[in-house]
């Protein structure tokens, strides 16, 4: 496929190393030609150097030709003119803005646009990461507002419901259960038993009640 | 008329002191820490709002929910986008006005991002100075439609190509309209069959084609030469 990445800051030059990798053709474009050297010396993609909101430059990038564009230069104002200009302008579906400043992620929003905060979603991992090394996320949804975890039913909980696990606890549901590398869907009376991996959809709030809740005796 | 105004540099300044000077309520939202204290000197402190003008809590909060009109003039072409787009799209704002820094940036300037009228500096600074160079003696005395057409005013100098020469003959008609003539400081409204005397004034509605074919009519006979020699010696 053919990708547009606007911008060869750190994130720019590695996602479009990434797309390349994959076998995919991949255009760079950023206003400064130094920010070239960023990019891994096996990248043998095309690099453009313009501003990403001119009409030649997106055209040279072949926006007309390209099935996706992500916008991830350092400006948050920026990268949503550019997202909204492929998808108003050229008709372009697949496009993504980075969200560099987690206060200016309205604007992005604004534009009705598919967005990547990885400030945000970095800080958000390292926190969880720090609160809980034990706890792993297997999935995240949006910016990692909500997550699928997985958990290890300890033996306090061995012979307990699922059901008594998850009473009352909130923004916390449960999606499978494996036992013995079998999955299935359980139910609020499913029993648990130790070495049990359970996965749950859960927020930040949701998971520190639940981590809360397993290291505690149940209650008989 | 309440306007909000984006970018306090010299544009957005001037702009919001002709606004105020004729009554109306203003905000000027600008975060750039050198600006401000310039704009403290020029303008009421209640006029000043300090913040990003493209954050929509910002933007809230300088109260555009209720303003007329955007004047969207920061040097950022890409932020003056994103306010127009966020003034019609969350707040519901009339009408929005841009100022496009860069003209290869011009094209985005339209509907698709909720731009009602794009005013490019450089291009139409450019355009001026080139009318100045080439119309000789005709003075524009106001632009409609964004610049696309002008009223001008132009004395008749002796010995003009379009003296004697009917109105209707003149070949205007597409393009400018000669509204109408002074002559001893009497106005009449002219007709296809009138014709022109030299000294006389006249005031035209005229697109740029029309005031350059009006400019040859009414030029000088002999455009003054200028003599290199003499600069020489």
């Amino acid at each position: 496929m053919n990708f547009i990445v606007v911008g060869c800051g750190r994130v720019g030059a590695e996602l479009a190393y990434h797309l390349f990798r994959g076998g995919h053709q991949v255009v760079v474009v950023d206003s400064n030609k130094e920010a070239f050297n960023r990019l891994h010396p096996d990248f043998r993609g095309r690099t453009l150097e313009g501003e990403g909101l001119a009409e030649s430059v997106l055209e040279r990038a072949g926006i007309r030709e390209a099935d996706g564009l992500a916008a991830v230069t350092n400006s948050d104002t920026l990268n949503a003119v550019v997202a909204h200009t492929a998808i108003a302008f050229y008709n372009i579906s697949n496009v993504v803005a980075r969200n560099y400043d987690p206060n200016l992620r309205a604007v992005i929003e604004a534009f009705g646009l598919q967005t990547v905060g990885s400030t945000y979603w970095g800080a958000q991992r390292v926190e969880e990461l720090l609160m809980n090394p034990s706890q792993k996320a297997v999935y995240s949804a949006g910016n990692g507002e909500v997550e699928v975890y997985e958990m290890l039913i300890p033996e306090n909980w061995n012979e307990h419901t699922l059901g008594d696990l998850l009473d009352s606890l909130k923004q916390c549901y449960p999606v499978a259960l494996s036992r013995a590398g079998r999955a299935s869907l359980p139910e609020m009376s499913t029993k648990l038993k130790t070495g049990d991996v359970l996965n749950v959809s859960s927020t930040f709030e949701g998971i520190g009640a639940l981590t809360a809740r397993l290291s505690k005796k149940a209650e008989a | 008329m309440f306007v909000l105004i984006a970018g306090g540099g010299r544009t957005g300044a001037r702009l919001a002191n002709l606004l105020i000077n004729q009554n109306h309520k203003v905000r000027l939202v600008e975060n750039r820490r050198e600006l401000l204290s310039l704009l403290h000197q020029e303008l009421p402190t209640e006029v000043i709002y300090e913040g990003n003008p493209v954050d929509p809590s910002i933007l809230e909060a300088a109260g555009l929910r209720d303003a007329h009109a955007v004047a969207a003039v920061t040097s950022n072409d890409s932020i003056n986008l994103a306010l127009c787009f966020l003034a019609k799209s969350m707040f519901d704002v009339p009408r929005t006005i841009a100022r496009v820094n860069n003209p290869n940036n011009a094209w985005l300037f339209n509907e698709k991002f909720h731009v009602d009228v794009a005013l490019n500096s450089a291009d139409v600074l450019a355009h001026l100075i080139q009318e100045e160079m080439s119309l000789g003696d005709m003075m524009t005395i106001f632009k409609v439609r964004r610049g696309l057409y002008a009223v001008v005013e132009e004395k008749v100098p002796e010995g003009a190509k379009g003296i004697g020469m009917p109105l209707k003959d003149m070949g205007l008609a597409e393009y400018c309209v000669i509204a109408a003539i002074i002559r001893d400081g009497v106005m009449t409204l002219p007709r296809g069959d009138s014709t022109l005397q030299a000294n006389d004034e006249i005031i035209a509605v005229a697109s740029p084609e029309g005031a350059q074919k009006l400019a040859e009519l009414l030029a000088f006979p002999n455009y003054p030469t200028r003599d290199r020699n003499k600069r020489s010696a």
